[in-house]
């Protein structure tokens, strides 16, 4: 049958005759991961490509206007030409910079966001590492986004990139919170951190995460948005009426590895989104005779997820930022502990009880 | 330049230049898109302290050219006063001028006038809305607020050709008669945009961010509105009914049935709703003219060179998009105008941007100076 | 509702008798109100206060240059909210060394107008709590719209 652990096992074990032939068999154990990150690498670069043509896309069409439709078929290789207008763009820098932190934040953003990749499953077995502790190990290295900011922001040498960052940092760093509390009601139900693992959890099931925890849902969209640094929460974005943002003074590709870290950032939270609460590569209810591949069902909630996070910046107009605050600290929080403690009783009365 | 701006802060007799303050420039050139307005904020960390509005970046003399320009010539210069609502600024010159000179328009001009400037205030609410909507971050509803405005804006180039500077609006009547197919394309329109009121009202105005951003923020009481010089839907969002064409009705507002909309909080959301309301009357309004239509002359009989009497003089005041637009004139006894002078509603509703947003955080200034309206061109002339 | 001119005329006449230099109803039927100087302030406070008149909107306050006359006229357009009435009032300062009191103090909205007057006119308004000009350059040194206004050439220097 063609299934994703078939092609992934087709594909290693190719992989594995090549090195083989070279004659690098015994460095199989290193080897894998690279190919595998490698691919992985390309298959993001791609996608998002076609990710901010999709935004560029849904925004036209929710704006009653058509998008891009010159450049390639439907203008899918608009984002292309502005990939290659960004590479050749001259490159201003401020005089008084502060040089290696300028050249290192955005390589952080963009890598930051990248890692996140690694753990997410789009099959049975296609990942590029299951580590099993994969729920920490993103929260842990999506907050790098915030090290990135506030170095953007201090070495641009710019009073209000400075202050557009501290925002955007101040931003992230208390919608962290509500992210990890939304998870945490997963964590123990299933009792594990590894994705594959709580995917195979809903499998055994028969139901989605999405139908017990719909409030945890919610709130990690809500957060995940936040930490994108999207509309409605793109204060630091927006300010450039009056303050630039951490991301004032970069241009060309720099400019261009900020949007990408962020886009990234849009997908690795999608993707954790459709993973933990949305059953992952598993298929639709009533769908199952179809038998496509998992990762074929797993993009398609994917791309949903996506579509949702990319509807709110077209549909609610932006919070100012007290009222940001307000809302992850004096809404979101109370409510996701409250979801814990509900979890908590349930777990012990019900699901231990019975 | 940053000595001027020194100079500036000390005259208005401010607190002296604090070690926290700052002072940030909203510049010129704005992505938002209110056109030249300058504004100097001294800001303290995130809370506005002062806002100085600077003027005369668009200031283009437009009084001095019509002393030096006939009166039917100066129709041309009041498209350039407020240029989102031209018809309004020319009515309000013709009205002036014909009240100078004792002429009346005709009935059937008097109706196409009003049609005219119903529609242009219907145009003016719709690209108010989407920069208003713009300013607080949904950015939709300016694309939304844009497609409709084309339509009306299809109906002003069948009749005069023009799409944004009329000078449809004459000394005595209209320049040229409408088409035969407007009047079914104008009720058309009217039956397919009423709908779409409701459409964009329910996308904002029950938006709990909407509301957060906008609700109790930049009050005009009513005292200080009427004392500042507040007027048009910003100073009926406080709930004084100040509309010209219900105090001091002008053409046929008398013998239309239309409600004053009137709102009591004073915040940005009243003056939002307002102009909503305001939009819904319109398309009433527009509906009762168009059925009172009757043939006859577009324009009375002119003397050959139009003359304003030695020693008179008028102040004539309508209702525009805006609020109140007044036009004082002082003839001489010749063709051109001896004094101009345009009173417009943007230029007091800017006063009390300063007001309004001290103590608040910089996001409310772009919240209250798109609630109330303000063009630059009429701020400057 | 609207207060008829005539009515206006003499209720201004046998109020003000000695405070005003004349008051007349215009071919364009519209009450005129010239007042002295001295008198300004206080006839202006009584127009917004007393509650027959109660002119709490100032509409408009402009001025004309007479050169041929020698002066300057302030002018000053009123408009009533409860009665609907509108009442013009004009003041006549010199032209040589124009001055005012100011109405800051009575209507705010006159701030800007005033600011608006002296950069255009020259009139300085005595009392106003930042006079400076508002849409000329602050180092600009003539009055536009004075009758004899040249703007000899104006040259935009590079810098």
């Amino acid at each position: 049958m063609f299934t994703g652990e078939n092609i992934v096992q087709t594909v290693v074990g190719l992989l594995h005759s090549l090195y083989g032939m070279v004659g690098l068999s015994s460095f199989q154990g290193i080897l894998d991961p690279i190919v595998a990150a490698v691919v992985m690498f390309h298959f993001i670069a791609v996608f998002v490509m076609f990710l901010v043509w999709m935004e560029r896309k849904v925004s036209a069409h929710m704006q009653s206007r058509i998008g891009p439709n010159r450049v390639g078929v439907f203008g899918l290789l608009q984002t292309l030409a502005d990939a290659i207008k960004l590479t050749i763009k001259e490159d201003v820098k401020p005089v008084k910079r502060d040089k290696i932190p300028y050249y290192i934040a955005p390589i952080i953003a963009f890598v930051a966001t990248f890692m996140g990749m690694v753990v997410i499953p789009f099959d049975k077995g296609m990942v590029v590492q299951d580590l099993n502790i994969g729920l920490l190990y993103i929260i842990a290295i999506t907050s790098f986004t915030v090290i990135a900011i506030l170095t953007a922001g201090w070495s641009s040498n710019n009073k209000f990139a400075l202050l557009g960052g501290f925002r955007s940092a101040a931003q992230i760093v208390s919608y962290e919170v509500p992210l990890v509390l939304s998870l945490v009601p997963i964590i123990m139900i299933t009792g594990k951190l590894s994705l594959g693992a709580i995917v195979a959890y809903q499998q055994q099931q028969g139901y989605w995460f999405v139908i017990p925890q719909a409030i945890a849902f919610l709130i990690f969209i809500t957060s995940a948005t936040a930490e994108a640094n999207r509309a409605p929460f793109d204060i630091p974005e927006a300010e450039s009426e009056l303050i630039g943002g951490f991301h004032t003074e970069y241009s060309g590709v720099k400019f261009a590895m900020f949007f990408l870290g962020e886009y990234i950032a849009v997908v690795v939270s999608s993707a954790v989104a459709s993973t933990v609460f949305l059953g992952g590569w598993l298929p639709f209810p009533f769908m199952g005779f179809l038998h496509l591949p998992g990762f074929v069902w797993f993009m398609a909630k994917l791309l949903l997820v996506i579509y949702l996070i990319m509807a709110f910046r077209w549909t609610f107009p932006r919070l100012r930022v007290d009222q940001l605050m307000d809302f992850g600290w004096k809404v979101l929080i109370p409510i996701s502990i409250i979801n814990i403690l509900v979890t908590g009783f349930w777990i012990l009365l019900v699901a231990k009880g019975a | 330049m940053t000595d001027l701006l020194l100079s500036q802060i000390k005259v208005s007799g401010e607190s002296q230049f604090g070690t926290d303050e700052y002072v940030v420039n909203l510049g010129p050139q704005h992505p938002a898109t209110h056109g030249v307005l300058r504004l100097i904020v001294k800001l303290d960390g995130e809370t506005v302290k002062e806002t100085i509005p600077v003027l005369g970046y668009l200031h283009r003399s437009i009084e001095k050219i019509c002393e030096n320009r006939t009166y039917p010539q100066g129709i041309t210069y009041t498209d350039r006063v407020d240029y989102v609502s031209a018809m309004s600024v020319n009515l309000a010159w013709a009205l002036a001028a014909e009240r100078l000179m004792g002429l009346e328009a005709p009935a059937r001009a008097n109706w196409l006038r009003m049609i005219f400037v119903e529609l242009q205030r219907l145009a003016s609410h719709l690209l108010w809305m989407g920069a208003f909507a713009g300013d607080i971050g949904a950015l939709t509803p300016f694309l939304y607020g844009l497609r409709e405005r084309e339509r009306i804006l299809d109906l002003f180039e069948m009749t005069c050709g023009q799409r944004l500077t009329y000078n449809y609006i004459r000394i005595g009547g209209v320049m040229i008669d409408i088409l035969p197919e407007f009047v079914p394309k104008c009720r058309a329109f009217l039956d397919y945009f009423e709908p779409k009121i409701d459409e964009y009202e329910g996308l904002l105005t029950y938006n709990p961010i909407f509301l957060q951003r906008t609700k109790g923020v930049g009050v005009i009481t009513p005292e200080m509105g009427i004392n500042n010089g507040v007027c048009g839907p910003s100073l009926r969002g406080s709930g004084i009914s100040c509309d010209v064409r219900k105090q001091q009705p002008y053409l046929y507002y008398d013998q239309v049935k239309f409600k004053e909309c009137l709102e009591t909080d004073g915040d940005c959301w009243s003056r939002y709703k307002v102009r909503m309301n305001e939009l819904r009357e319109s398309v009433s309004i527009i509906r009762q003219c168009l059925d009172r239509l009757e043939p006859g002359p577009i324009e009375t009989k002119l003397p050959p060179v139009l003359k304003g009497p030695l020693g008179g003089e008028i102040y004539s005041r309508i209702e525009s998009s805006r609020g109140e637009m007044g036009i004082y004139l002082v003839g001489d006894g010749t063709p051109k105008p001896y004094k101009s002078k345009f009173r417009c509603a943007s230029f007091s509703n800017t006063y009390v941007l300063d007001q309004l947003t001290r103590g608040w955080k910089v996001a409310d200034i772009m919240a209250v100076l798109g609630s109330l309206d303000m063009i630059v061109p009429e701020v400057d002339r | 509702m609207p207060v008829a001119n005539e009515e206006l005329k003499t209720k201004i006449e046998s109020d003000f008798k000695d405070k005003i230099q004349s008051v007349a109803v215009s071919a364009q039927k519209e009450v005129i109100l010239t007042v002295k100087p001295e008198q300004y302030l206080s006839v202006c406070k009584e127009l917004r206060d007393n509650s027959y008149y109660n002119f709490q909107h100032l509409s408009c306050l402009t001025a004309v240059d007479y050169p041929k006359e020698n002066k300057i006229t302030v002018v000053l357009h009123f408009w009533s909210y409860k009665t609907c009435t509108q009442l013009t009032l004009k003041l006549d300062v010199d032209r040589a060394q124009p001055k005012a009191p100011t109405v800051e103090n009575i209507w705010k909205a006159a701030n800007w107008f005033e600011r608006e007057v002296f950069d255009l006119y020259g009139v300085v308004f005595e009392g106003h709590s930042d006079l400076r000009r508002i849409m000329m350059p602050e180092d600009y040194t003539k009055f536009p719209l004075r009758k004899d206004f040249t703007d000899d050439g104006f040259i935009v220097k590079p810098n």
